[in-house]
């Protein structure tokens, strides 16, 4: 065998090692059921929706933005975010939200909004008659 | 009708071209005539159907579903154009039509060199034949008629002169959750349409319109360059698939290379635009942020400039008899280049990274989702399955030499550092597919080392001769760069105020690159311009990491309340919040900003606007280019003129029936209305009464009750205010529902005893806007620019090679 394979095998090996850590490392978690989501403290993606009977809140002075998200089973949490209230959010089917879970609360570092309209029409899937 | 038959005719000829060209191979010569003339038959009806849909949309034809979702008669010509290509239907029509003009192109070329075309053409027209099927009838096709499946759209966007007809009500719904009017749009519907003489396109007055993320220019050159670049991925996978039929590995690659960097030129090209759009519009406030869909066209990209790298070493040390080194290194990466484009659309269009993604489709059903996957199956069978059917004779043939110090070596090496950053790019952004996502450091910490090997391996490469160099001539060669390089670094790092040791680390390692490639530069372009592209590509590169440095490292962002008419002063530059104007006819408003720095006076002018289309807010950023570095505005709300404030702390909120609000440490719960059987009995007489809400407040651990009240009297409503005794509480009541809600402010009172202390000032419009400076963002836009410069120098000068 020659010396080069077993540098160059090293190397991927060590390679692959370092990624595969940091991948298990930052790996964030979808999480839809939120019972779930209360009994961890790790960085977790949250998706359920705006309970839109809840009004959102927003503190201008503290620039904190919060609302109620509730996942498919009904249960509710609230979410405080830093920031502004994202580009979408009223018009929202479905909301992910990243972050951690503390105290009640659930801590947002990033807020997505998944809009039927976005880019493909769903309306009809929502469709009623009367 | 015409649109899918044009469709379905340019599909069965693609089939028949694809016979013919292998009987070609086979050696049927006249079957060659045939197997031309029908790709041209493919080309033309493509082209035919694409501007059948154009002229669908152009004039407003609604009974096609697609023009119906995604455009609508107010746009603009420019933006309806691009309305084209802002659905999955339409955007697989365009990467269609631009992959067949691809094709006529590559058809010609081919033709021109030796028994090239029957190969290559065979499985080009392959990929044609599959983007035919996924616009097929019955799939993801563009001239669906909208009342094929039954929709409901709504009645705002009917023709309101059709509505006495007879028959409209049988078709009218409503919807209950939103209270919308829906017409039901159905065959019978259309039937009776048209039985009534009516066509569909004067029934159906509006459409839905475009989403106004992509109302912009943008929109307009980003998608078909990204798809140039996908169309002319295709070509190398052909070449090399070409080149494994005939068991002949010496000449594809120069006939390939031009190609392969014409693709990657447009393909980097479309992926910076991107970046742009995002950062001028989007108001993502970066020019990248990992998002999945973006990572997924720039892994074919690093893919393909590896293969560049390993291939112009093959080139390079090709002989008469000897086809060159890295011919199985080459191969792979020409067919996973083209393998990951589908790889790319696979993650954008199947749905998968609908929850990771801020710019996915959403799942196109299942029929797309297997064509999708059994397209990508198809391409990697093929492509893998030839190296593997040719891998023995590959292997006993090209047998590799000794790594010694050369260029080949630091070539070779530079590819494989992309294929190791291609790999952690892919690795995270298919963390979807397990239902989970990284999170961005994992980008940044892998990418970091590998773009500092990168940079300083670029720089050492140019010192080092082909094929053999010795340890002094390198030694020799590095002096001075070196020396130039360390001072410039530490004259960077004092005067920038550097204080991260990699960032230190990776400036030097992007100057070193700077230093070397220009020095190169100058040497050889007075004697042949046309040898400089990958010079000129390495240091738009290097100006690329600079501009890294500047925006990674020394972004200062802050968020302010401008209110309007008084001076803030953040980040070095003293603003002024000046008022509002309304612009596209009041349906958005510029929020000016007056800027100020050393006596230069500049407007910036973000915008915002609630989109008829969504129903939300969007806002869109402004900036001013200060060339050395951006101050970036983006807006984040907006209050109107207030006459008077409340007290010092106060906070509008709504409280549910039976849920605790939390409010500075006391937890104020609404528990009941009081509304005594005679109040009601007032109220349905219509005489004065009174409701009250009962609140419970739990402050320092003891339990507070109030109740303050609505009155009613003589038909006009007032609210009370409770002090809440023992505490610095003053509750005000705003508004009652029924359902079980009642609306109130919150005052924390001044802990001094004192009664309340209201302040009575009135408080001007105020704007809250996220500012930024970003250091070096240019070098970004210049740096990916100059890339592109590179290899379009490069480009021409292969493509003469290959004559």
């Amino acid at each position: 065998m020659n010396n080069k394979y077993i540098f160059g095998g090293i190397i991927i090996v060590i390679f692959f090692g370092i990624m595969g850590f940091l991948l298990t490392q930052t790996n964030i978690k979808y999480e839809e059921n939120f019972v779930e989501l209360t009994k961890s403290d790790a960085t977790i993606k949250a998706t359920g929706s705006w309970v839109k009977e809840k009004n959102y809140e927003i503190d201008r002075e503290n620039n904190i933005f919060s609302f109620y998200m509730k996942d498919f089973n009904g249960k509710e949490i609230k979410v405080i975010y830093n920031g502004a209230v994202p580009n979408n959010f009223e018009s929202s089917t479905s909301v992910v939200v990243t972050g951690k879970y503390k105290e009640g609360n659930f801590y947002a570092s990033d807020i997505l909004t998944k809009c039927p309209s976005k880019y493909e029409n769903e309306y009809e899937a929502a469709k009623k008659t009367s | 009708m015409v649109g899918n038959i044009l469709i379905t005719f340019a599909l069965l000829a693609s089939v028949f071209s694809i016979t013919m060209y292998y009987f070609t191979y086979k050696g049927y010569d006249n079957a060659l005539k045939l197997a031309r003339a029908a790709y041209h038959a493919t080309s033309i009806s493509i082209i035919g159907a694409s501007a059948y849909l154009m002229y669908a949309i152009l004039n407003h034809q609604y009974e096609f579903k697609y023009v119906y979702d995604y455009s609508n008669s107010d746009l603009s010509v420019g933006m309806l154009m691009s309305t084209f290509w802002a659905g999955q239907q339409g955007s697989f029509l365009l990467w269609l039509l631009l992959t067949a003009l691809s094709g006529l192109a590559l058809l010609e070329y081919t033709s021109k060199r030796g028994n090239l075309e029957s190969r290559v053409m065979m499985v080009f027209t392959l990929a044609v034949t599959f983007l035919l099927i996924m616009v097929s009838p019955g799939l993801k096709n563009p001239f669906t008629l909208i009342w094929s499946d039954p929709t409901y759209i709504d009645l705002k966007n009917i023709s309101q002169s059709f509505m006495s007809l007879p028959f409209i009500n049988d078709f009218l719904f409503t919807d209950q959750s939103s209270g919308a009017s829906l017409v039901l749009i159905n065959e019978k519907l259309a039937g009776l349409l048209a039985s009534n003489g009516i066509s569909i396109n004067d029934f159906i007055q509006f459409g839905k319109g475009l989403n106004p993320l992509l109302n912009n220019f943008w929109m307009q050159i980003h998608p078909p360059i990204l798809f140039v670049g996908f169309a002319m991925s295709t070509v190398p996978f052909s070449f090399a698939f070409a080149a494994l039929i005939s068991n002949d590995y010496k000449d594809w690659v120069t006939s390939s290379l031009p190609w392969l960097l014409g693709g990657m030129m447009v393909l980097g090209l479309a992926i910076m635009l991107g970046g742009y759009w995002a950062y001028v519009i989007l108001g993502w406030g970066g020019y990248w942020g990992w998002d999945p869909v973006e990572n997924s066209s720039l892994v074919p990209w690093i893919v393909g400039v590896a293969g560049i790298h390993t291939m112009l070493i093959q080139k390079r040390t090709q002989t008469k008899e000897h086809a060159g080194r890295f011919v199985k290194t080459n191969l792979i990466l020409s067919i996973l280049t083209y393998l990951l484009v589908l790889y790319s659309t696979f993650l954008t269009r199947s749905g998968i990274l609908g929850d990771a993604s801020v710019h996915s489709f959403v799942s196109p059903g299942m029929v797309t989702y297997a064509l999708l996957l059994i397209f990508i199956s198809t391409f990697t069978i093929l492509g893998f399955g030839a190296i593997i059917y040719r891998w023995k004779y590959l292997e006993k043939t090209f047998t590799s030499e000794e790594n010694i110090l050369s260029r080949e070596l630091a070539l070779f090496v530079g590819a494989v550092l992309l294929l190791g950053s291609a790999a952690i790019i892919i690795a995270g952004t298919s963390m979807p597919i397990f239902g989970s996502a990284v999170e961005i450091s994992f980008y940044n910490e892998m990418i970091l080392p590998i773009a500092i090997l990168l940079g300083i391996l670029n720089g050492l490469s140019l010192l080092i001769n082909w094929k053999k160099t010795s340890e002094k001539t390198l030694i020799d060669n590095l002096k001075i760069p070196l020396f130039v390089t360390f001072i410039l670094t530490v004259v960077a790092v004092v005067w920038g105020g550097f204080n991260d040791i990699m960032a230190i680390i990776f400036m030097f390692s992007a100057l070193f690159s700077m230093v070397i490639n220009t020095k190169t530069i100058y040497k050889i372009v007075k004697n042949n311009i046309s040898y400089i592209g990958g010079y000129v590509a390495h240091l738009g590169f290097a100006f690329f990491m600079l501009g890294v440095i500047g925006t990674g490292w020394f972004t200062t962002e802050k968020q302010v309340e401008l209110i309007q008419g008084e001076t803030k002063s953040a980040l070095g530059y003293d603003f002024t919040f000046t008022g509002y104007t309304p612009v596209d006819n009041g349906k958005k408003y510029k929020f000016n900003v007056n800027v100020v720095k050393d006596g230069s006076e500049n407007t910036l002018s973000p915008v915002m606007y609630v989109s008829d289309f969504n129903q939300s807010l969007m806002r869109d950023p402004d900036l001013l280019n200060l060339i050395t570095k951006d101050l970036y505005l983006s807006p984040v709300s907006y209050e109107d003129a207030k006459e008077a404030s409340g007290g010092e702390h106060n906070h509008q909120t709504t409280l549910i029936k039976g849920e605790p609000f939390e409010f500075h440490g006391s937890n104020i719960t609404f528990t009941k209305f009081n509304f005594p059987q005679d109040a009601m009995n007032s109220m349905q007489s219509g005489a004065d009464f009174f409701i009250g809400a009962v609140i419970e407040i739990l402050h320092d651990g003891k339990t507070y009750t109030i109740e303050p009240k609505m009155k009613s009297s003589s038909g006009v409503k007032t609210f009370e205010d409770a002090v809440v005794e023992g505490t610095n509480l003053k509750i005000e009541l705003k508004n009652l529902d029924a359902s079980g809600k009642i609306e109130v402010v919150i005052n924390e009172l001044s802990k001094t005893d004192e009664p309340t202390k209201e302040v009575q000032v009135a408080k001007g419009a105020s704007l809250w806007v996220d500012i930024s400076v970003k250091p070096f963002i240019n070098l970004i836009w210049v740096g990916t620019l100059t890339i592109v410069l590179g290899f379009f120098i490069s480009m021409v000068r292969r493509t003469k090679e290959a004559k």
